[in-house]
């Protein structure tokens, strides 16, 4: 089996931060939200990350520094957006170059997945695709995402398991059938390979299209259901929600940060070498070399190098280098 | 280099402007004759000294400012302000000097060419100077950010007045489906905000929607020295009666 970790998103809804790094790369919890995915991956799997020209450098310091050697960077030739090749375009391309033969253990690099992925392969069945999927628990909610109905039969005898037989995936429906929905850990057997090169000519973005593709076709696909936390980090309210899940009532201060005569209640993550004096802080995620002095800040996320003296923020992310010093 | 050059041809036209108008006023009340009563010489050396105080009146009203429309009544009454005090000043100028008061007709002649000149001469040289400045490539690349209404309204004005800050590209934090707006291309969302400051070389950001936006937007800003301009409408003021105003020295928007 080998693992491919889709990382070549522009996140623009998480602009500022994802301004010069992939979101995949940004910090949760004291890490980069791909590390939490690639330490569940048993390490004898062959990760390869897909990500684009803009973020390049930012995954190859990334894979420096994690220390573990089968993890290749497979780089897109494009720059922005509007170039894009697609999700299951970049899948296609990376299968057909490398004449990918194996199964595929396909993941999203902006996920967070709480559950082992170990238990998630011991679950597959050589030869059905299988994907992990969350109950989300409101309608509403399960609208952004791909939804999985499960066949009644199956839900009646496996009720006690983790597994099930999907009856139908609805790509982001209007009005879904079910708040069961996928998460964007999957594993696509070698024999459906030529099925997803196929849709993927057609449909080169709609990665949860390739189930209903796989189900109209005939073929089973199976689901691994969890209770675990999970997380889609696509936006500035998901960002915070994961880290408040993560960190809980806790501070984390990673090295050389400093915290002196200052007020923190729920989730606080001081980046390296960050230093806060004087300050009330609630819900707060600084990255590196952040300053900041007398200051009120709620819900707020700070990029590297952030100076700020005497004022207040509430639910603000901030872009790298943001200097506001109050003059009085 | 171009806005440099235009300013100081500017004030030095105006300099000159004030002295001409005043020696107009002199020879329509005394006559096109130089009087030996009340000597020329001594009147338009008062007048000269009197010239570049008067000028900074007329800066402290922002008239030089090359996004600013002369043609309006705001400015209009900007000029014949400047205009009064430089006749105030040159009466008290001319009395510390020579001890002598002198007609109050030359007075009023002064006061109405120097206000009628200035304001005429201000909306020739706006429309010399936008020709100018927005010659490709323009002087001040401007970029939008945010399609709305009132963006669209803006791009607008601003291209039929041929107003020097000249819109060259348009970004939306959600992303637009128009391609392009009264020329002006649409670029994308603000991933590409860097991208677009340093290829088009923007001096000015014009925030139209996307307030959360606004502090990164400020920052980029300062970062490479870019002038940041906010619609009120960002902030749900359209009603077009806003001011921003001082409140103990700190300046606040009242509406």
């Amino acid at each position: 089996m080998k693992a491919f970790i889709l990382a070549g998103g522009f996140a623009t809804r998480l602009w500022p931060l994802t301004e010069k790094r992939a979101k995949p790369l940004l910090p949760l919890a004291g890490k980069p939200i791909i590390t939490h995915i690639v330490k569940k991956i048993p390490a004898d799997i062959p990760v390869t990350v897909s990500t684009n020209a803009a973020f390049k450098e930012g995954f190859e310091e990334w894979k420096n520094k994690l220390g573990r050697e089968n993890v290749e960077i497979l780089i897109e030739d494009t720059k922005s957006d509007d170039q894009k090749l697609g999700a299951l375009g970049a899948v296609r391309k990376w299968v057909e170059d490398e004449n990918i033969s194996e199964d595929v253990l396909l993941l999203t690099g902006d996920n967070y997945f709480g559950f082992q992925i170990s238990d998630f392969l011991e679950s597959y069945t050589e030869g059905t695709p299988i994907l992990a999927a969350f109950d989300i628990k409101e309608k509403e909610l399960a609208k952004s995402f791909g939804t999985v109905v499960l066949d009644s039969s199956s839900e009646r005898a496996t009720s006690n398991e983790q597994r099930a037989t999907i009856h139908a995936f609805d790509e982001k429906p209007e009005n879904p059938q079910s708040t069961l929905v996928s998460t964007g850990c999957s594993i696509l057997p070698s024999s459906t390979l030529p099925i997803l090169i196929e849709f993927a000519k057609e449909h080169p973005d709609n990665v949860g299209g390739i189930f209903e593709e796989f189900i109209r076709k005939g073929t089973s696909v199976e689901c691994f259901q969890f209770s675990e936390p999970w997380f889609d980090i696509g936006s500035f309210n998901a960002y915070l929600e994961a880290t408040q899940k993560l960190v809980g009532d806790e501070v984390i201060k990673e090295e050389r940060a400093s915290l002196e005569a200052s007020e923190c209640s729920g989730s606080i993550v001081l980046g390296i070498n960050s230093k806060v004096s004087n300050s009330k802080l609630e819900n707060v995620v600084m990255f590196e070399d952040c300053v900041i002095e007398d200051c009120d800040l709620s819900n707020c996320i700070l990029d590297n190098g952030c100076e700020l003296k005497g004022i207040d923020l509430r639910g603000k992310m901030l872009r790298e280098g943001t200097k506001l010093v109050s003059s009085g | 280099m171009r806005p440099k050059i235009l300013l100081s041809l500017w004030l030095l036209s105006d300099l000159a402007l004030f002295v001409a108008s005043y020696a107009t006023a002199y020879f329509l009340r005394v006559g096109f004759l130089l009087s030996s009563d009340f000597p020329f010489d001594r009147f338009i050396t008062t007048v000269a000294i009197v010239a570049p105080l008067w000028l900074i009146v007329l800066a402290t009203t922002r008239t030089f400012q090359m996004t600013r429309n002369q043609m309006t009544r705001k400015n209009f009454a900007y000029v014949s302000y400047a205009a009064l005090v430089g006749l105030a000043l040159f009466s008290l100028a001319y009395y510390f000097r020579y001890t002598l008061f002198f007609s109050r007709l030359l007075l009023i002649y002064a006061f109405i060419i120097t206000t009628i000149l200035t304001w005429v001469w201000h909306i020739v040289f706006q429309r010399i100077q936008r020709v100018i400045l927005t010659k490709n490539p323009p002087a001040f690349p401007t970029l939008i950010v945010g399609v709305t209404r009132e963006s669209r309204k803006l791009i607008e004005t601003l291209k039929n007045n041929k107003n020097p800050l000249c819109p060259v590209a348009i970004l939306d934090g959600r992303g637009a489906p128009d391609n392009e707006i009264e020329g002006v291309p649409v670029l994308g969302k603000l991933n590409k905000l860097e991208e677009v400051l340093e290829q088009n070389k923007i001096t000015h950001l014009i925030q139209c929607s996307d307030l959360e936006q606004s502090l990164n937007l400020l920052s980029a800003c300062r970062q490479r020295k870019i002038t940041y301009l906010l619609l009120p409408s960002v902030l749900g003021m359209v009603e077009r009666d806003e001011r921003v105003e001082s409140l103990e020295g700190r300046a606040v928007i009242m509406v």
